[in-house]
Formats: C-alpha cells, structure tokens, sequence
C-alpha cells in the first residue's frame, strides 16, 4: 500500500503520455458520427446556465440519438476536477467549457483531443479574447462586457461615453459607480479601458518591460485622482446587485449574466446596458474534449453540433450571446448593433496580467 | 523509553497520524515542490527560486499575510472568548438547557456562502439595519457598511459561525470538572473570578487550545468571507492564492499556499503555547 | 438577588441575544426562500413583492435535490463513524501517554486542515484517482471526508481521552474489572461528550464539503454543496439556496438535539458520582 502511494504520488502530475489516445486521427466524419452513435451519451461539464443548456441540447439528441448529461457545478469545480483526474485512463468529462482565458492556464495539447476531425467550418471560431485555442479549442459562447445602469437615474443621453465623461459622472455623482476588481471580468474590462485611453498603451502587444508598465503611470493617477468618488465591489454580481438594489446608478457587467439573471427573476428588470464609446472587451467560453474523455466521438459530435451556424443563432436569439460561427445569423442581439463597433479584445498576455497586477498594488491598495 | 515502550504508542498512531502523513504528506509534498517550480501544469518544470523571491517582493504579499493573521487571531480568541461564560453557565443542567444548548449551536448547521449573503442583506445600503437606523432617527442618511475596511464584517461572520464550535468543545471540558473541586473551592473563599482563574481554565485548557487552533487554522484560510463581506482594499492570503492561479501562475499560487501552511502550523503552535502560558502559569 | 433569579435573568438575555443573532438571519432565509421570480425582491423593500412557494416546489419536482439529500445523508454520516474509529487510537496515544514529541504529533495531525483547499482539490483527489479508488465513489468520498476531517475527530478525542480520570481507571482495576468493563466505566462516561462532539463536527464538515465530493462522485453522486455552489455561483439564485439551506436545517436540528442529549446523559460530573 505505502509503495503504491508513493508511486502514485511520484507520478502526480508528472504528465504520463496519454494512454488513451482516442484514435479518431485517422476515422473519416460519417465513422464518428456512427461511432458517437454506438457510444450513445455525452457529458458536457459546463459550469453556468445548466438548467437553461439542458433544455436547449434537445434538438441534438432529437437529431442524433446521443444524450447527453449536464451535471451540476460551478467553475472552480469544473475546473479541479478536469486537473484532478487528467491522468486517469477514463475520466468523466466529455466535453468541457471554460472561459476562454481560462484555458490559458493551461497546456491545451497535453490535456485535450485534437479538433482537427471536425468537418471543415471556417466559420468556427478558435482564436477568442486574445487567447489562440489552436487545434484544441472553439468558441461556442461570445459575451460582451459593458455598463449597467438605472434608466431611473441615469437618462440614456446623460450616459457617459469616454474616460472624462466618467470621470465627471463620479465628481457629480460621488459613489455612484462601482466596479470590481477580481472574481469576474466586467470590473478588469472597464479598468483596463480605462488605462489604455489615459496612459495610450498599445494593450495588444504582450510584451512585458519596466518602460511599458511604468507608461501606465497616467492612468493609475486617473483613479486615485478620484478614489474618494467610485467604489470597489467585491463581484461582476455584486455589481449588478448594487445597482439592481437602487444603491449604485452604474456598474459594469457581463450583456448574458445581465440578462440571465433579470430572466430568472433575480434582479429588476428596468436596468439596462450599453458599450460606453472608450470600449469595453468582449469574452466569451469555449469547449475542449480531455484526452481521456470516456465518449470521444459523441464528445466530437456535440462540439460539431454546438459551433454549428444553426445552434449559434438559437444562442444568439435565446441567450443574447454574439454568435461564434460567422454563418449564424446575429440579428437578436440586446444592445443595438452600432455599438457592437465600440467592442474591444482583452489585452494579450503576459502583458496583461502584468497590468493586472500592476493596478492592485498602484490603485487598489493605496485606497 | 525503551523500545518496548514505543511500540504500542507507534501502532496507535498509525492509523490516525500515520495516514495523515502519508495520504496528505505526499499532497503537502506535491505543493512544496510546486512552489519551486515542479509539477507545472503550463510549461516547463524546473527547480527555480524565482517565485518565493518574487512573490515575497511584493507589498500585496507582505499585507496579506499580515491581514489574515489578523483575521485568524481575532477570530479564535473572539469566538473562544465568547464561549467560555456560556459554557461555564451551561455546565450543570437546568430546565431549557438542552434547548438553548441547541440554540446556540444552531449557526453551525448554516453554510457560510448562505451566512454570507444573509449577512450582506442585513447591512446593504438600503438593507434592513440601515433602514431601522434611518427610521428610529439616529442616521440620517444611509451609510455603506458592506466591505468595511476593518473586517468587521468578517470577523462577525467568523465568530457567527465558530462560536458555537468553540462552545461545543468547551462545554466538553468544563463538564467533566468534579462538583467536588468547585465546592471544596467555594467553601474555601474563592470568587468566581479566582474560581475561574484557579480551577475551570487550567481544568479545560485542553478544549480550549484545540477550539483555539482549529478556528485560527479556518479563519487564516478563509476566502469565502473574505471575497463577499471583506474589505476591497486587502486580499487574504486564500485570496491571493486564488488570484494567482486563476492567471495560471501555479507556482505563485502555491508559494503563498506553502507560506500559509507555515503560518498555521507555526500559528497553532505558538497559540497553544502563550494560552497554556497565561492559563497556568500567569494567572497563578 | 437568589441564584434562581440571576439564572433567569441570564436566560432572558442570552435568548434575546439568541434572537437577534439567529432569528434575523433564519428571518431572511425563509422570505428568500419565498421570493417568487415573476418580481425581484431589492433590498430597499422590507418584504419580498411577490411571495409563493415556487421556489420550493421547483426545486423539490425539478433538481436533484431529493438524490443530493440522500446522498449526503448517507455520507456524512458514514464519514463521522469512520473518522471516529481511525482517530480513537491515535486520540487515545496522544492524550493517555507522555511520550517525548507528543506535542509535535500533535501538530502534525493539523495538516489536512492547512492545506489549502485547492491544492488538496487537485492534488489529494489525484492521489486518490490514481489508487484506483475511484471504482467505488461512495467509498472513496467517505475515505477522503474522514481522513481531510481527522484533525478534528483527534484533537477532540484527545481532551477527552486527557479528562479520563486515572483513580477511577486504578479503582476499576483493583477492583478487578476487565478490560472492556475498565473501559465501560472508566473511559466511556468521559469519552461520550467528545464522541459526540466528534460525530456533529464531522458529519457537519462533510456535509458542507464540496470540492473533493464534487470531483470524485460528479456526475454519478450529486451532494448538497454541489447544488448549492451551482446556486451561489455565476447566476446567483438566492432563493434556491435559501431554500437548500432551510431544507438541511430540519434534519441537522433534530440530529444535533439527539446527540445534545446524549452528551447530556454522559454528563461525567452528574454519571460518575462523586469522585
């Protein structure tokens, strides 16, 4: 027992070569199609909007045949369990969504299939908020980050669109406007807007020098300028929370979650959204089959299924997402499309988490 | 002691102590050796000082230890603190004990992410407390409470929800104090206070260390606390942790969870240690 | 003033206490669980705007709650005995013998607490993945729960074996009891408390534990928490959590006034006589 533990322990994350290898390389698509068929189920770990996904999956196994199981879960566990168990012969994921950063953490060719299988589509989408998903990942979920606000107290015509335009809104308003700092993204989205108007940093080159992050300076200044007029919120949901809760007017916030949670009943419905002028970034999730996926070929189907034009506009009609296949059609979108134009990427890394990090310790923790 | 004498204490431990060293041994192994930059799961592993030396550079890292510290320390010695009066009050049995006993244990039973939001609804901005405070006329206009910058929010989380674990194990300890002991004690002239002092803390020192360690452990980890009620302006150290590997920075992430470790471990030591220092010689 | 009114007088302060510090938040619970989604309740409104049972309903007809409650009633419960026999022996060493390092060991038996939690996600649950337990998810998910949640069961276990008083041990022995009646009278009345102390704790850190149960058992065992965290996380609905948290605490209330009593019984100042 103890020398298996230790063996077990050595070979922790030590990156064994897959054993598994699906060998689906060299099967042409009608023979995965007939093998998904064979396998007869998929699990798709995703980790929001279960209940609406798992009624939205059932023109895929209408069509082919192959259900599929939508477990409960919330992304950190999503997540540690797709780590924890990579070095299993058979795991228990199939396909798994993440937020398209997310997967930057990561190696994608040591932990997922291949892609290149899929019947040819050059309307999927794999390079995503300044992330490349190469052979390994597709968008299947495009969002949009922008700012909430209560049409009570803010008329539309009032709403500020560039940096100073903000910053005269917090000296009119003090602690009117809030945003978030870390866990979500619609706070990192509006700041580092923010600084790349003020301080003209060029945030799409990912190379990081003491002369680029010291060029920042500007914009560091620009928010202790007016620390005492805007609020640090704890979460993208605490943002919409605060302004749904009458305290706060705006607050940056996620266009789907905004949506989603006004769906649910969970916030008003009065609250509404725009892209301010200065740009704000857009995201979205992507999905990736593990190595030891226990259904390979069903898991390859539904990605097929997922990036289609088709289910990329019912998303698009019945989630409000920006479609992730260049053939769907994105005509339902819940802010008007002119002001898609002001959409913005994320910054490209390292730079970026750099800028990150280089914010906490210059605005975040003078407060 | 002889080795004959080891033997039954060795085969005691083995199946408590002995698992937890070799099942979480190698765990605790696994992030040691992540921190100098083993185990990578992006890139290359290979030894490297980098990530102490950087991590420890940092003004964010030094705050963060300094406020979870504060943060455990409160909480155990507020929670203990708490509970020591309501055991000692609940040790002999009397009509309703056992009820209020339950009572009191009740936010046990409470997860703290459910803790948390009840807790955020109370002090919100036009939440319950500002407007009872509004309505009897002591503020005049709402305050903003939520993510205070003192923790107290935090800390009331904490003492909510570890009080009752505390009183738990000190209820434990002070029960098994003979009536003999107390009475003889009273008959001779001692106060409550010398009662106390003389006969239940050095009595229940024991319970008291263990709730002590363990409720100092939890709250220097805490992070859901922390990320919905604390304050914007510092991070945790689980906080931290998080942030870091959220940007895939794993060997980041694990020098500030090794530094963590330490603290609480080195924490727990040295606590137990100044109370039994206070409780038995100190005061005597 | 007589010790009866002072005694009185605590209880009418500690329960007004009680009250604020448990009926406030217990309060919010119950309206949570009652906002109905056709209007959402903002914090400027003292009661939610439109109120039904929907929420309940839903939850119990279209979520794997009832799965989740079975499974976590089944595990929780065998995590407690199973973290109660391991730690016994060891609790038993630390608090009847002096051996040199015994406050080191004692030290050591923290560890599962102080490892951070992700990394124990991660890593502890590899570990076990790779034994091959994961054959067997429930067994696996308990093993896990009782060794993570030791530190608990000894540490409390030890004050307790520490309480045992020798001069009952040495009378029961002279008195030329056997071993199981030396433990019967001696140990057992000292020990209750803490067994007790030990099964609550236990059983309440299991239940509430999400990730490892999360990695191991998804998606064939579905636990209380996993529904929770799904709950709280990115689409935040706050009246189904109200809810899952209302429906656990009936059962943990009736759970927790079985083991008060107990303890109550066992109560070694009033069972063991004078001493």
């Amino acid at each position: 027992m103890f020398k298996k533990i230790l063996a077990a322990a050595a070979a922790l994350g030590a990156f064994i070569a897959p054993v598994h290898a699906s060998d689906l390389s060299d099967m042409s698509w009608n023979e995965i199609v007939a093998q998904a068929k064979e396998e007869g189920n998929v699990t798709w770990y995703v980790w929001y909007l279960q209940d609406d996904f798992r009624r939205a999956i059932s023109s895929f196994e209408d069509e082919y045949g192959i259900a599929v199981r939508i477990p409960d879960g919330d992304n950190a566990g999503n997540s540690q369990k797709m780590l924890a168990e990579k070095d299993r012969k058979t795991g228990d994921i199939d396909v798994f969504a993440w937020g398209y950063d997310s997967f930057e953490t990561v190696e994608l060719s040591t932990l997922f299939n291949s892609l290149n299988n899929l019947p040819k589509d050059d309307g999927r989408v794999s390079k995503l908020a300044g992330v490349d998903g190469g052979d390994h990942v597709l968008a299947f979920w495009g969002n949009q980050s922008g700012i909430a606000y209560d049409p009570a107290k803010v008329s539309s015509a009032d709403l500020p669109q560039s940096v100073e335009d903000f910053a005269k809104f917090w000296t009119d308003h003090p602690n009117k406007f809030g945003f978030n700092y870390e866990k979500g993204g619609s706070g990192p989205s509006f700041y580092q807007n923010v600084l790349r108007n003020v301080a003209g940093v060029d945030f799409t080159n990912g190379e990081v020098s003491d002369a680029r992050l010291s060029a920042l300076q500007p914009g560091f200044d620009f928010f202790n300028k007016y620390a005492e007029n805007y609020i640090i919120t704890a979460s993208n949901v605490d943002n919409i929370n605060r302004v749904s809760d009458k305290e706060l007017w705006m607050a940056p916030a996620w266009e789907d979650h905004l949506a989603g949670l006004q769906n649910r009943g969970e916030v008003r419905k009065e609250i509404k959204f725009y892209i301010p002028e200065m740009g704000m970034n857009g995201g979205g999730n992507g999905v990736a089959i593990p190595k030891n996926a226990p259904h390979p070929a069903a898991a390859m189907v539904f990605v097929n299924w997922l990036t289609s034009p088709d289910t990329q506009t019912m998303f698009n009609r019945d989630f409000g997402t920006a479609p992730m296949n260049a053939a769907a059609d994105d005509s339902a979108a819940l802010v008007p499309n002119e002001q898609r134009a002001f959409r913005q990427s994320w910054g490209k890394q390292p730079f970026r988490s750099k800028v990150e990090e280089a914010f906490i310790d210059n605005v975040i923790l003078e407060r | 002691m002889t080795l004959r004498d080891w033997v039954p204490i060795f085969a005691l431990l083995v199946p408590g102590l002995g698992l937890i060293l070799v099942l979480i041994g190698s765990v605790v192994y696994v992030a040691v050796a992540q921190s100098f930059g083993y185990y990578a799961l992006l890139g290359q592993s290979a030894f490297s000082l980098e990530f102490w030396s950087d991590v420890f550079d940092r003004k964010l890292f030094s705050r963060a230890v300094r406020y979870s510290i504060y943060v455990g320390f409160w909480s155990a010695v507020l929670s203990v603190a708490l509970a020591y009066p309501l055991a000692i009050w609940l040790r002999k049995p009397f009509p309703g004990s056992i009820g209020l006993g339950a009572l009191l244990k009740a936010p046990l039973l409470v997860h703290g992410l459910v803790a948390a939001f009840l807790y955020i609804n109370v002090i919100s901005y036009n939440g319950l407390l500002n407007q009872f405070m509004q309505g009897i006329g002591i503020w005049s206009e709402p305050r903003r409470l939520q993510n205070d910058p003192n923790a107290f929010g935090v800390l009331l989380l904490q003492v909510w929800k570890n009080m009752p674990f505390a009183l738990l194990l000190l209820t434990g300890a002070v029960q098994s104090i003979s009536d003999d002991i107390l009475d003889a004690s009273r008959d001779l002239g001692a106060g409550p206070w010398a009662r106390f002092c003389k006969i239940i803390a050095p009595l229940s020192i024991s319970g008291m260390q263990a709730a002590m360690v363990i409720i100092f452990i939890g709250a220097l980890a805490d992070f859901t606390f922390q990320t919905t009620v604390g304050p914007t302006n510092r991070q945790s150290m689980a906080q931290l942790m998080v942030s870091f590997k959220s940007r895939g920075d794993w060997h980041s992430a694990a020098v500030v969870g090794v530094s963590l470790m330490t603290i609480a471990l080195l924490g727990s030591a040295l606590l137990a240690f100044t109370s039994r220092v206070i409780m038995r010689g100190g005061l005597r | 003033m007589t010790y009866e009114r002072l005694n009185s007088l605590l209880i009418t302060m500690v329960v007004t206490v009680a009250f604020i510090w448990l009926a406030i938040p217990f309060t919010m619970a119950v309206l949570w669980s009652l906002v109905d989604p056709a209007e959402p309740w903002t914090a400027d409104k003292l009661l939610p705007p439109v109120m039904s049972f929907y929420r309940w309903v839903d939850m119990w007809e279209n979520s794997s709650l009832r799965y989740a409650l079975i499974s976590s009633y089944t595990l929780a419960p065998s995590a407690a005995l199973l973290g109660l026999c391991l730690a016994l022996p060891t609790a038993f060493a630390l608090g009847r013998f002096d051996f040199p390092g015994r406050e080191f060991a004692k030290l050591l038996c923290l560890l599962p607490l102080v490892v951070p939690p992700f990394i124990t996600a991660i890593f502890f649950s590899a570990l076990l993945f790779q034994l091959g337990l994961n054959t067997w998810r429930f067994g696996a998910i308990v093993f896990a729960h009782s060794i993570l949640f030791l530190p608990y069961a000894i540490r409390i276990l030890t004050v307790s074996f520490e309480t045992v008083r020798q001069d009952h041990i040495d009378a029961a022995r002279d008195l030329g009891a056997s071993a199981w009646a030396r433990f019967r009278v001696a140990y057992l009345p000292a020990l209750k408390p803490g067994i007790s102390a030990t099964l609550l704790i236990v059983f309440i850190q299991s239940i509430e534990e999400f990730a490892i149960a999360f990695i191991i058992g998804s998606p064939d065992i579905v636990t209380i928490p996993t529904l929770l965290y799904s709950a709280l996380g990115q689409d935040f609905v706050r009246p189904n959590a109200a809810v899952l948290s209302l429906i656990l605490v009936v059962p943990n209330v009736f759970l927790m006034l079985i083991l008060e009593r107990l303890m109550r019984s066992a109560n070694p100042t009033l069972s063991s006589g004078k001493g």
